[in-house]
């Protein structure tokens, strides 16, 4: 499925430019710039945690974190690795796999018996460029590329889990993200 | 790019999916290799950007005060540097895309150590024999502060551990003073953390083995010799 025309018309996206002088005012110690930059990007990364670690308060308790680790290291954001947007979502699926890992006991959908967890957001022009870019993968490539980034596992665990051979694995998650790479070029920086 | 195998592996290694061999291999590799950290960095760019799918949700209100509360003690900028062998780990891990979470682990792993080191030394000092303690309440400018002074005249060591304690500007810091009937006698400086907490291990001051009361004011960050800000914390030793 191609990138409809008005997705890519949103190319250079005003917020995101936005997002990068707010990075800069972090970057200097500005205490005001945190709460913007808090209102700006904490819904995604909520919005990502919840669904990595299925669990509402688990999943505050890492965006607590990132914004910590944002205030803390703006200094060291590269543009060249992501648009603000990105690295507030790397940080985030960083932070909710470690957790993944620290739970000891698997517990049993804990979501429900959890705080009430708040309606989607609607999807901006750069998050439904993503999502059909991610649907116009196949569903052998997708299911093995949501293994290794919601659940965080390696090439073996996904191999293992989808019973594929290893090479099978890595050529289906390497091409995919070739894939997206095509179908998002002029949607994202 | 049959020189180049390993440049294959770079969307892997983005997503933090790469094991065994494979890893070694680009690790190897990517360290002495620009273009692949640059094929690197645009997946990882990718791989961030991909998080935008999962839909953003509105975040519970309270979170944004938690967030600001738990950035405040820590100065950005200028926070105190870090062990310089953490910075070096940390260029080099991300050079090569090898997991942020290995740093995080490692970095608390030495946080935790020293704590646990400062409270093994304020435990064998509670265990000492002739020990003493005494508690500090928080005063209006700190209603919230609370601490302990533990010390002995014997071993002259003392360790005051506070709670609740606002973390101050960055031009400023807490004094204890040690009040044994003249003038108070500075107990050395210290800052309470992100958590509101502080451990203060107390330079020793010959007034403490008659000490009277202990008190914490406000003042600048370097000390001063003679009390000058808001009284924050005092507890009166019976």
């Amino acid at each position: 499925m191609a990138v409809p025309d008005r997705l890519a018309a949103a190319a250079v996206s005003p917020g995101e430019a936005e997002g990068a002088k707010l990075v800069a005012r972090l970057a200097r110690g500005e205490a005001a710039a945190l709460g913007e930059f808090f209102d700006r990007y904490s819904s995604l990364a909520y919005g990502l945690a919840v669904r990595i670690l299925r669990d509402p308060t688990e999943a505050e308790d890492v965006v607590q974190e990132v914004f910590v680790q944002a205030w803390r290291q703006a200094a060291r954001y590269d543009a060249a690795r992501g648009t603000p947007a990105a690295w507030v979502c790397t940080m985030a699926r960083t932070r909710a796999l470690d957790q993944v890992r620290r739970r000891t006991a698997r517990r049993e959908e804990s979501a429900e018996n959890g705080p009430q967890l708040a309606a989607p957001l609607p999807d901006s022009a750069e998050a439904l460029a993503v999502r059909s870019a991610l649907a116009s993968l196949s569903d052998d490539q997708r299911r093995a590329l949501e293994l290794a980034y919601y659940e965080g596992l390696t090439q073996s665990e996904i191999a293992r889990r989808l019973d594929q051979p290893l090479g099978t694995v890595k050529t289906r998650i390497r091409t995919a993200m070739i894939r997206l790479r095509e179908t998002l070029a002029g949607v994202l920086p | 790019m049959s020189d180049h195998p390993q440049r294959e592996l770079a969307p892997l290694a983005a997503l933090g999916t790469l094991d065994g061999e494979s890893l070694l291999d680009w690790r190897e590799h990517a360290q002495g290799c620009a273009e692949c950290r640059a094929e690197l960095a645009a997946f990882e760019s990718l791989a961030g950007s991909m998080g935008l799918a999962a839909g953003a949700r509105r975040v519970p209100p309270r979170l944004r005060q938690r967030v600001m509360a738990a950035a405040v003690g820590v100065a950005a900028p200028a926070r105190p540097a870090r062990a310089p062998w953490v910075l070096a780990a940390a260029a080099s891990l991300a050079a090569v895309g090898l997991g942020a979470a290995y740093l995080s682990a490692r970095a608390q792993k030495g946080v935790l150590e020293r704590r646990l080191a400062r409270e093994s030394a304020v435990t064998s000092l509670i265990k000492a024999p002739g020990t003493r303690t005494v508690v500090l309440a928080g005063l209006p400018a700190a209603p919230g502060a609370q601490a302990r002074v533990v010390w002995n005249v014997e071993k002259r060591q003392a360790v005051l551990m506070a709670t609740g304690l606002e973390p101050p500007p960055p031009d400023k810091a807490y004094e204890l003073w040690v009040i044994a009937g003249g003038a108070p006698v500075p107990a050395g400086v210290f800052r309470s953390g992100a958590d509101w907490e502080a451990l203060h291990q107390m330079p020793w001051v010959e007034d403490a083995a008659q000490v009277k009361t202990f008190a914490v004011t406000l003042e600048p960050a370097a000390g001063v010799t003679a009390p000058t800000g808001p009284m924050v914390l005092a507890g009166a030793v019976s």
